[in-house]
């Protein structure tokens, strides 16, 4: 009993703290939406497969927000039509490449100047990797079905058929030559569209909570770290933790300096570059942007690539 | 209308958990007023939302009333965590200690403060014989004699991690797990399992509520 009391107090700190940054995520989304109408800036942004993902990922430093936020954020950049790099650089970059997590890793790791540099360079690494992977699947297999409707709307009809922009027309329609007048939706309009946009998050975070808030009072954190030395072992469990905690990553830098001094540089920088991308929270919340097939490539791959990066740090610090 | 009205529910529970003192227990100091701040904005945009749908039917989703069921759970259930569970499953671990734990006389160092000071100065001698005046909950791990500890909170209490004190227990004290003490004492220098550690000695066990803000930075 004692232990589900624990578990049902640590979902309400998970969720408490995960709300703020989850509005401040849906508010910016509407505010470009409103500020700055459909189209307008979209189409200016990169296509190329490197540059991108480059553009996106630099785009966290003007959304400081952890994880939850961006999602939001980078589901309205889908919705509009932004090229699917800069989505995903942004997606899987910006919750480490922005002003505060960049701060705090500074104030919690003064004296260790490689993490500094090694922390936003792994992310944008595997940003770029999670990016150039995504986008070589077609977009019905990769963008939630919701969302991918949403996208076609936005999309030039010299770029997708009107089949597949599911307007009901089947050929012989000629695109109008005049460009189309954007207009400003109308505040009530995004409004409307941010809170339901908010109330289908929030209630996938509260699922993601409910599971992190479980399975890390079931799981002792002791296990985890017990196996701090180990160089390959040690990188696994920091992994496995970061999926598990579920902390936001303005903050994950201070949880970690707690067991920085137990564990290896390898493994550190795993926990540092892991959660931001791949986390139980964030389990739900991604399945309004991809659909299961992409978000697992997305685990995996995620997975795959920091423990490459970890084991390669661990040779070179060990 | 439903939509505003689920929006007013999350904010009046995030604003309810902010004002009724629980989010003391749940999360670090620094995460308080923006959590206010979402709370509030949240009723505001219910209002406004309502405002503008008062007439309007609209389609509910499910996944909607399940989270608003869980809100409304919250604002029913409040969080007793066990803080020893919590803590017996999670080893400790401390930043470097703040300046502060040095030049603090050793009758006003916190608990936390002790263990901090002890870490970065591992030689116990130093200690011997130091009065001391701390709070805490008594903490066991498996067969490991019972500590008295506090939990330390960088984000909310997901990464609370424990910092503890071993305890040289009087002969007639039987230290409930979870139950929080004061203890006024000194330290002493005993050898356990082989170390030479500072132990606390107390002099008087005061058994105590659980502060209003458990949590330490």
């Amino acid at each position: 009993m004692d232990r589900l009391a624990t578990a049902w107090a640590i979902f309400q700190g998970l969720l408490l703290e995960a709300i703020p940054f989850l509005l401040l995520g849906v508010t910016i989304a509407g505010l470009a939406r409103w500020l700055v109408p459909q189209g307008a800036w979209i189409g200016r942004l990169p296509r190329h497969p490197l540059l991108a993902p480059i553009t996106g990922a630099l785009m966290g430093f003007a959304l400081p927000a952890c994880e939850c936020g961006n999602v939001p954020v980078a589901r309205r950049l889908l919705a509009s039509g932004a090229p699917l790099g800069t989505a995903f650089g942004f997606l899987f970059a910006a919750p480490v490449l922005n002003p505060i997590v960049l701060a705090s890793t500074w104030a919690a790791f003064p004296d260790q100047s490689w993490l500094l540099i090694a922390r936003p360079l792994g992310a944008f690494l595997i940003a770029l990797l999670l990016s150039a992977l995504l986008v070589q699947l077609p977009e019905a297999q990769l963008i939630e079905s919701s969302l991918l409707a949403e996208r076609r709307l936005s999309q030039p009809l010299s770029s997708i058929g009107l089949l597949e922009r599911g307007g009901g027309l089947i050929g012989g329609a000629i695109p109008d030559p005049q460009p189309r007048r954007i207009e400003r939706p109308q505040l009530s309009e995004v409004l409307e569209q941010s809170s339901r946009e908010f109330l289908d998050l929030l209630a996938l975070l509260v699922l993601g909570c409910v599971i992190a808030a479980l399975v890390q009072t079931w799981l002792p954190r002791s296990w985890l770290l017990a196996v701090g030395s180990a160089p390959t072992l040690s990188i696994l469990a920091l992994m496995l933790l970061a999926i598990v905690v579920s902390v936001c990553s303005s903050v994950d830098a201070f949880l970690a300096l707690g067991f920085a001094a137990q564990v290896t540089p390898g493994a550190l920088l795993a926990f540092l570059l892991l959660g931001p991308v791949v986390d139980l929270k964030l389990a739900g919340l991604f399945t309004v942007l991809l659909r299961p097939k992409a978000i697992g490539i997305t685990a995996i791959v995620a997975c795959l690539g920091v423990l490459l990066i970890g084991q390669w740090v661990n040779l070179w610090q060990l | 209308m439903i939509r505003a009205l689920l929006l007013v529910l999350w904010g009046w529970m995030v604003v309810w958990s902010v004002h009724s003192g629980r989010l003391d227990l749940l999360l670090a100091g620094g995460f308080h007023k923006l959590v206010s701040a979402s709370g509030v904005a949240l009723l505001i945009a219910g209002v406004m939302v309502g405002m503008k749908s008062r007439k309007r039917q609209e389609s509910v989703s499910w996944p909607w009333l399940a989270s608003a069921g869980m809100a409304v759970l919250v604002l029913l259930v409040p969080p007793h965590p066990s803080f020893s569970d919590l803590a017996a499953s999670r080893p400790q671990g401390l930043p470097e200690p703040p300046d502060l734990a040095f030049v603090l006389p050793p009758q006003q160092r916190t608990l936390t403060e002790w263990v901090r000071l002890l870490r970065s100065q591992p030689d116990p001698d130093l200690v011997d014989g130091n009065p001391l005046n701390i709070s805490g909950f008594v903490l066991k791990r498996g067969d490991e004699p019972a500590q008295i500890a506090r939990l330390t909170v960088r984000c909310c209490l997901a990464d609370a991690t424990p910092a503890g004190l071993p305890v040289s227990w009087p002969v007639d004290a039987k230290p409930k797990v979870n139950q929080w003490l004061k203890i006024e004492g000194h330290m002493k220098v005993e050898t356990r399992q082989g170390q030479r550690v500072a132990v606390v000695v107390p002099e008087t066990i005061t058994p105590i509520q659980r502060p209003e803000r458990p949590l330490e930075p």
